[in-house]
C-alpha cells in the first residue's frame, strides 16, 4: 500500500505552536473549520484540537514558495521550522487489513433556491449554526445572526433539507438531523430562554436510546413543532425579517411565521472522494452512493473485498454511537484476520490457462472482486486469495482460457447433455444459483408446495457462471424452454456478479431472435432462498411455456443454433515492401 | 446530474410492453409491472 503524505512546509518536530508565523502572515483566507464565518492565515492550525498541534502552510493561499514571494513566516520563526522546500512523500506499507472510514460531506443547499440560502444572510445551515453557538466558534459562543450581529429572537429550523427528497436524487434519511435539531433547540432554550424556536418537519425520527426523552424535553421547553415543510422563504424589505409560509398538516391551516433566522437542517452526502477509494479497493456502492457491505445483517462491517472493513458514515448515515460501535467491530474483525496466521479460502476458484489466454482483459473487467490482474498485451492472472468463485470470468471468456475449479465448462455442459439425452421436449431446463434460487427450490420442497415435476436443475455457484454456450447447448440438445435464475440484486452473494447474467441474457435474447428462435423460450428470474412460493410459481409458468413449444420449433432451434464451423485463418500477408513512392 | 430517459421494455414472461425511466449509471432490478417477472428485455436497439 502506498500512502501519500502531503507536504506541511512546517517541520513537525521543530514547531512549538507559538503562532509568531501566523501573526506576521499577510494572507487571509476563509476558515474552513468555521464554515467560512471567520478567516485564517495561510500558515495556520486547522482547528484548536488538531493532533499534532503544529502549524501547516497552505501553499494554495500562500504568496508562493518558488521563488519565495514573502517569507515573513520563515524570517520570524526562531525554531526555523518553516521549510519551503518540503514536498509530498510516498510511504509504502505492507498491511493485512484496511478499514475504510472516509466520513461524509454535508449537503450544499444552494440548489434548493426556494429556501434562499444564497439570497438571505440569515438563512444558514445547521453546520454554520453549530459554529455560531460554539464557544470555540467565530463569535466565541456569542450567538448572533450574520446580517446585523444582533441576537435572533425567533428561530426556525427546517428539517430534511437534502434528505428524503427523491426530486433532488436524495431519497434516504440522513439519520442525524432530527436529533441534532432537538439538541440545538434544547441548547437555545437553556442559554437563551427568551428565544422562540420553531421546527418545521415531515417526521421526527427519535428512535435511539434516550432520544424520545430529549424530544419531549424540547417540546416542554417551548419549542413549537410544526408538521409541514415550507414552500419558500421571503424577506420583508422593511424589517429584514424572514417570512416563512407553511401548511401545518396537523391542523390543516396555512401558517405564516416571521423569523429572525432560519436554520436549514442539511442532510449528509457520501464523501466526494469515495469513487477513488472504491476504485482502489474494488468496492461497490448502493444507489445512494454509500459503500455496500457484504451482508446487511450477517457481515455489516465487511466489504465484499476480503480484508477491507467499514466504519462510520461511508457505509450509511449513522450517529456517533453507531459509528463508534461499527469502528469497534471493524477493528475487531481486522484484528481477527491479522491474528489468524493462515486463512482458508474456497477451493472453487478460477484458473487461467496462459496458453489459451488471448490477453483481451474481459475477465478482469467483469470480476466483481478485482481478483484478476491484467495489463495490455499480458496474460491475465488470478489472485486466488481474492477470488470468491462466482465464475463470471469463466462464462465471459470465449477462448476457453478460464477453468472454474469444480464447475468447469466440461462438467456443466456434460450435465446439460445428460439431462437432455432422453425426451428433452418434456423437460423444463433450469440453471439455478447455489445461494438463492437453488435454496428457493429447497424451500418450496420442504414447505410441501406443489409444482410441476418436469423441471431439471443444474446448480452453479452464481448465475453469472452460466455462459452463452451452456444456454445454447441446452437448446441444441432439444430443451423447449430454459430458465436462468439467480439472487435478487441486493442479495447477490458475489457483490454484483448477477448483473453480468442480465447482460448475457439480453445478448442471448437478441441472438435467439436473430436465429429465428422465439426469445420467450429463454427466461430470467431472481428467486431468493426464502421464495419457495415464487419458485413454484415460476416452475408452473415455465411448464405452461413448455407446452406451447412445438416439435418443429425444437427441431429448428437444434439446427439454427448449431455452432458455426470456424473458418481457417487466412495466412498473414507479407507486409508490402516500402517503395520510394509510398514512403 | 445523472441523465434520465424513458426506455421501452418487454416482459418475456407475459409479453407486456411498457416504458420505464432509465437513469444513466443506475443499477436497479427490473420486474414487470403486470406479472412481476424479472424476464425484462430492454428493447432499445432491438428490431420489433
Amino acid at each position: 500500500m502506498t500512502i501519500r503524505r502531503k507536504a506541511r512546509y512546517v517541520d513537525l518536530h521543530l514547531c512549538n505552536s507559538c503562532g509568531d508565523c501566523a501573526n506576521v502572515c499577510p494572507v487571509t483566507a476563509p476558515d474552513e473549520y468555521q464554515m467560512g464565518l471567520s478567516s485564517r492565515k495561510a500558515v495556520y492550525i486547522p482547528f484548536p484540537q488538531a493532533v499534532p498541534c503544529s502549524y501547516i502552510l497552505d501553499m494554495d493561499t500562500c504568496l508562493g514558495n518558488n521563488p519565495i514571494a514573502c517569507g515573513k513566516c520563515a524570517d520570524v520563526c526562531e525554531k526555523q521550522a518553516i521549510d519551503f522546500d518540503d514536498a509530498d512523500e510516498l510511504v509504502t506499507r505492507e498491511v493485512g487489513a484496511i478499514i475504510v472510514a472516509i466520513g461524509l460531506d454535508v449537503y450544499d443547499p444552494t440548489e434548493m433556491d426556494e429556501y434562499g440560502y444564497t439570497r438571505f444572510d440569515d438563512v444558514i445551515t445547521s453546520m454554520e449554526f453549530e459554529r455560531l453557538i460554539c464557544a470555540g466558534g467565530p463569535t466565541m459562543g456569542h450567538f448572533v445572526r450574520p446580517s446585523d450581529q444582533q441576537r435572533p429572537k425567533r428561530i426556525g429550523f427546517i428539517q430534511c433539507v437534502g434528505s428524503r427528497n427523491p426530486k433532488i436524487g436524495r431519497p434516504y434519511c440522513s439519520n442525524i438531523c432530527c436529533m441534532n435539531t432537538i439538541k440545538d433547540t434544547l441548547l437555545l432554550a437553556d442559554h437563551y430562554p427568551d428565544t422562540e424556536n420553531f421546527v418545521f418537519y415531515q417526521d421526527i425520527r427519535a428512535f435511539g436510546k434516550g432520544f424520545e426523552d430529549m424530544f419531549q424535553r424540547s417540546k416542554e421547553a417551548g419549542t413549537r413543532y410544526i408538521r409541514g415543510l415550507p414552500g419558500d422563504i421571503e424577506e420583508d424589505p422593511e424589517t429584514g425579517a424572514l417570512i416563512v409560509t407553511v401548511e401545518n398538516t396537523t391542523s390543516g391551516r396555512l401558517e405564516r411565521h416571521e423569523l429572525d433566522m432560519v436554520v436549514l437542517s442539511v442532510g449528509v452526502v457520501p464523501a466526494k472522494d469515495r469513487d477513488k477509494i472504491a476504485g482502489l479497493l474494488t468496492l461497490s456502492k448502493t444507489s445512494d452512493g454509500f459503500f455496500m457491505e457484504t451482508h446487511p445483517k450477517l457481515k455489516p462491517v465487511d466489504a465484499p473485498t476480503r480484508g477491507v472493513y467499514f466504519a462510520g458514515f461511508c457505509e450509511s448515515p449513522k450517529d456517533i454511537k453507531d459509528s463508534v460501535c461499527q469502528a469497534g467491530a471493524a477493528s475487531s474483525r481486522a484484528g481477527a484476520l491479522l491474528n489468524a496466521g493462515e486463512i482458508k479460502i474456497e477451493a472453487i476458484t478460477s484458473v487461467i490457462d496462459p496458453e489459451a489466454c488471448s490477453m483481451c482483459g474481459l475477465c478482469a473487467s467483469v470480476c466483481p472482486y478485482g481478483a484478476i490482474t491484467w495489463h495490455k498485451k499480458e496474460v491475465a492472472t488470478v489472485i486466488e486469495a481474492a477470488c470468491a468463485g462466482c465464475g463470471a470470468c469463466g462464462a465471459t471468456c470465449t477462448f476457453g482460457a478460464i477453468t472454474m475449479r469444480h464447475f468447469t465448462d466440461d462438467q456443466l455442459l456434460g450435465q446439460v447433455r445428460a439431462i437432455l439425452a432422453e425426451q428433452p421436449e418434456e423437460k423444463v431446463f433450469v440453471f439455478a444459483c447455489n445461494w438463492c434460487s437453488y435454496a428457493g427450490g429447497d424451500m418450496a420442497g420442504i414447505s410441501r408446495i406443489r409444482y410441476p415435476s418436469t423441471n431439471r436443475v443444474v446448480r452453479t455457484m452464481c448465475s453469472a457462471r452460466v455462459s452463452e454456450e451452456m444456454v445454447l447447448e441446452a437448446f441444441r440438445c432439444g430443451a423447449p424452454v430454459v430458465l436462468v435464475s439467480g439472487c435478487h440484486y441486493a442479495d447477490c452473494h458475489y457483490i454484483d456478479a448477477n448483473r453480468q447474467t442480465v447482460k448475457r441474457v439480453q445478448k442471448l435474447w437478441d441472438k435467439l431472435e436473430k436465429a429465428g428462435v422465439r426469445p420467450e423460450r429463454l427466461q430470467l428470474e431472481w428467486i431468493s432462498a426464502a421464495e419457495g412460493q415464487k419458485f413454484a410459481k415460476v416452475m408452473q409458468q415455465m411448464e405452461d411455456k413448455r407446452k406451447l413449444v412445438t416439435p418443429d420449433e425444437i427441431a429448428h432451434a437444434r439446427e439454427a443454433l448449431k455452432p458455426k464451423k470456424k473458418k481457417a485463418r487466412p495466412a498473414k500477408k507479407e507486409p508490402a515492401a516500402v517503395t520510394e513512392a509510398t514512403a | 446530474m445523472a441523465t434520465t430517459t424513458m426506455a421501452p421494455f418487454r416482459c418475456m414472461m407475459c409479453g407486456h410492453e411498457y416504458q420505464e425511466k432509465v437513469v444513466q449509471g443506475e443499477d436497479v432490478e427490473r420486474s414487470c409491472p403486470k406479472c412481476r417477472s424479472n424476464s425484462i428485455r430492454h428493447l432499445k436497439g432491438t428490431k420489433k
